[in-house]
């Protein structure tokens, strides 16, 4: 984990309030792993403190311009994908390549640290369950497992289909891409555990490996249906936090234990979690 | 000053083991080394101010603490920043047995604040004896344990486990809880149950006990001098303001515990206020805390009369504002060429303009 000032490289505005901001960060970039995410901090603001907890959702080499054969491309760009939702995002929707950010980062238990390997590898396919901006948290996974040889799908929902972004990077590492929308824009109609519950349904035999983000109702309904057909799920969590360092107590979530250990920080021992550990009777967590 | 200096040179340095000769040989021979410069004039070139202080008998390198609940057991924070320059670590509240804490939301962000209704999770005394402290013993920062209870007895109850501990150099009462047996009653904002709850963990203690007031009252210094007179060695302030937000497209609450804490530098004024009026209400040593992101936050809180400040919120998104704040301090002091001491309780103001003098001297 480092605490950096970095600079902007890009901030692409895409459809419906999305944005990709890229940002030079090769400490941040090389140290990322599947699942981790990073706090981000709009600098010079005293009415806006805390930073913002978002997905890595891509590390990236340099851009192409270096002249070639200087030396090895590294990895160090680190990419977030956010929509605007609040204060914060919309200040972050206003910065500009040169413009500097505070970013601490990689934070938190990604997808595939030892304890989660055993389990997913005894999966034959893995299914992407992704809910609008839930599929930043995805994507690095999905190309891990991809160089793993594992074959994956991936089932995308959103409101309309401008909630939909980024989902040609999964293009080349997934064999199906499932799209569902509420108002029927693009793909299957309603949410995307419909689709999923179907094939699921369909294929009873397989052993599948879920991993899911997304809202709340979402994940709900994604566990659901892995129990229901029994397959192994795991969650990426969101909530609001306060330092994503483990020492504010402010992300904790209700999950399956007593007293003291009823409560798990999502910023330390998530954002990734096995969906068994989570009580998913609690209310939702937070919108934003 | 030279009091307190005395009393580092006759090792009360809050460390009842002596278990840091080494550091405590380095304090001293820092100690004399300023002791020098402090003989030559104070307008002479090489000014170094003495920017330590003595707290409750516990010797501090500089002014500087991290609040309670804000940095976690200190560990959190030991890849992100130097904490040997600390002045001190005020832990996270520790109770007697471990708690769980509040359902999901816990905390808001407002303007220039947030709220939090953390609901005083932690892993309970013994835990923190056996997991927590060991680290803490290792460091210069002054380790002082935050403590809490729901009844007197759970208080004393904690102490008592927490006195077996080594390296602990003072306790900070926090009497923000209500009082389950005396009706959900706070603490802090009654006198009476501010005396019982401070006397009893003052015969309990082993090391000093500074009590934590709540702003949550109408007249902060009535509960100041009910914590001085049970035997308050200093007093800190301020707690959280009690405050709330509302989703208004829900219509729901913005965090499950309906109300919660304000901190952060929205809060400061009135924080920086109520240092003002107990400063001058009380002997004791007062501890300044609400709001301080700067320097000059800092600054602000030590001329009103604060001997030493907390670090709070800024923690959770500029770990480094502490460090920031200490050289801020010192850099100060030497451009203004003065001691600390100098500069504790220094405001100018009108004599009719100032709050009654402390009743003491009176």
């Amino acid at each position: 984990m480092y605490d950096d000032i970095v600079a902007v490289t890009e901030n692409r505005p895409l459809a419906g309030g999305h944005f990709l901001l890229s940002v030079r960060a090769p400490r941040q970039a090389q140290a990322t792993r599947p699942g981790q995410f990073a706090m981000l901090r709009v600098l010079g603001r005293s009415d806006i403190l805390l930073r913002r907890p978002m997905s890595i959702y891509d590390v990236t080499a340099a851009s192409s311009q270096r002249p070639k054969g200087r030396r090895p491309k590294q990895t160090e760009t680190v990419q977030f994908l956010y929509k605007i939702v609040g204060r914060g995002t919309r200040l972050m929707s206003e910065l500009k390549r040169g413009d500097q950010l505070g970013l601490l980062g990689p934070l938190g238990h990604g997808f595939f640290a030892e304890d989660y390997l055993p389990q997913a590898q005894e999966a034959e396919e893995a299914l992407h369950v992704a809910g609008g901006i839930g599929i930043a948290a995805l994507l690095l996974a999905a190309r891990q497992l991809a160089q793993a040889g594992f074959r994956q799908r991936l089932f995308f929902g959103g409101r309309t289909k401008d909630d939909l972004v980024g989902a040609d990077k999964f293009k080349p590492l997934v064999r199906q891409t499932v799209l569902a929308t509420e108002d029927s824009s693009v793909g299957h109609h309603g949410f995307v555990t419909r689709p999923l519950e179907a094939f699921l349904a369909r294929h009873r035999n397989k052993k599948y490996l879920l991993m899911a983000c997304g809202p709340w109702a979402m994940l709900q309904a994604t566990v659901a249906a892995a129990r229901q057909y029994g397959h192994p799920c795991l969650v990426s969590l969101e909530n609001r936090m306060g330092c994503g360092l483990g020492v504010c107590l402010g992300c904790c979530i209700r999950v399956d234990g007593e007293g003291h250990s009823a409560y798990q920080r999502v910023c330390t021992e998530g954002p990734a979690f096995w969906a068994d550990k989570i009580v998913w009777e609690t209310e939702s967590l937070v919108k934003t | 000053m030279a009091r307190a200096k005395d009393k580092v040179r006759r090792g009360v340095s809050g460390n009842p083991k002596g278990a840091k000769s080494r550091k405590r040989i380095a304090v001293e021979a820092r100690g004399l080394s300023r002791g020098k410069d402090r003989a030559a004039s104070p307008y002479s070139e090489e000014f170094v101010p003495e920017i330590d202080t003595t707290i409750a008998g516990v010797h501090f390198q500089n002014p500087v603490l991290t609040a309670s609940g804000t940095f976690g057991y200190g560990q959190e924070f030991a890849h992100l920043i130097d904490l040997d320059q600390l002045g001190g670590i005020v832990v996270k509240g520790i109770s007697a047995e471990p708690m769980a804490g509040n359902p999901s939301p816990r905390i808001y962000e407002t303007e220039a604040g947030m709220l939090n209704a953390i609901g005083l999770q932690n892993v309970g005394a013994k835990r923190f004896l056996e997991e927590k402290l060991p680290f803490l013993r290792t460091l210069r920062a002054r380790c002082i344990v935050n403590v809490f209870g729901y009844s007197t007895e759970d208080y004393v109850r904690c102490i008592e486990i927490l006195n077996e501990g080594d390296g602990i150099h003072a306790y900070e009462l926090n009497i923000s809880c209500p009082n389950t047996r005396a009706g959900g009653m706070i603490y802090g904002n009654d006198p009476k149950l501010t005396e019982e709850v401070v006397g009893a963990a003052k015969s309990a203690a082993r090391f000093p006990v500074i009590v934590k007031l709540s702003p949550n009252v109408t007249d902060i210094t009535v509960t100041a001098r009910a914590a001085e007179a049970a035997g308050a060695d200093a007093l800190s302030l301020v707690n959280t303001l009690v405050g709330m937000a509302i989703d208004i497209e829900t219509r729901t609450p913005r965090i499950s515990n309906v109300t919660g804490g304000l901190s952060g530098p929205a809060i400061k004024p009135v924080a920086l206020r109520m240092v003002y009026q107990t400063a001058r209400a009380v002997k004791v040593p007062v501890i300044g805390l609400g709001g301080i992101a700067t320097p000059e936050d800092a600054l602000e809180y030590l001329i009103a009369g604060a001997q030493a400040v907390q670090v709070g919120t800024a923690n959770f998104y500029a770990p480094g504002t502490s460090l920031r704040i200490i050289q801020g301090i010192r850099d100060y002091c030497r451009r203004q060429r003065l001691h600390l001491a100098d500069l504790v309780g220094s405001l100018r103001v009108p004599e009719k303009l100032a709050p009654k003098a402390k009743m003491s001297e009176a």
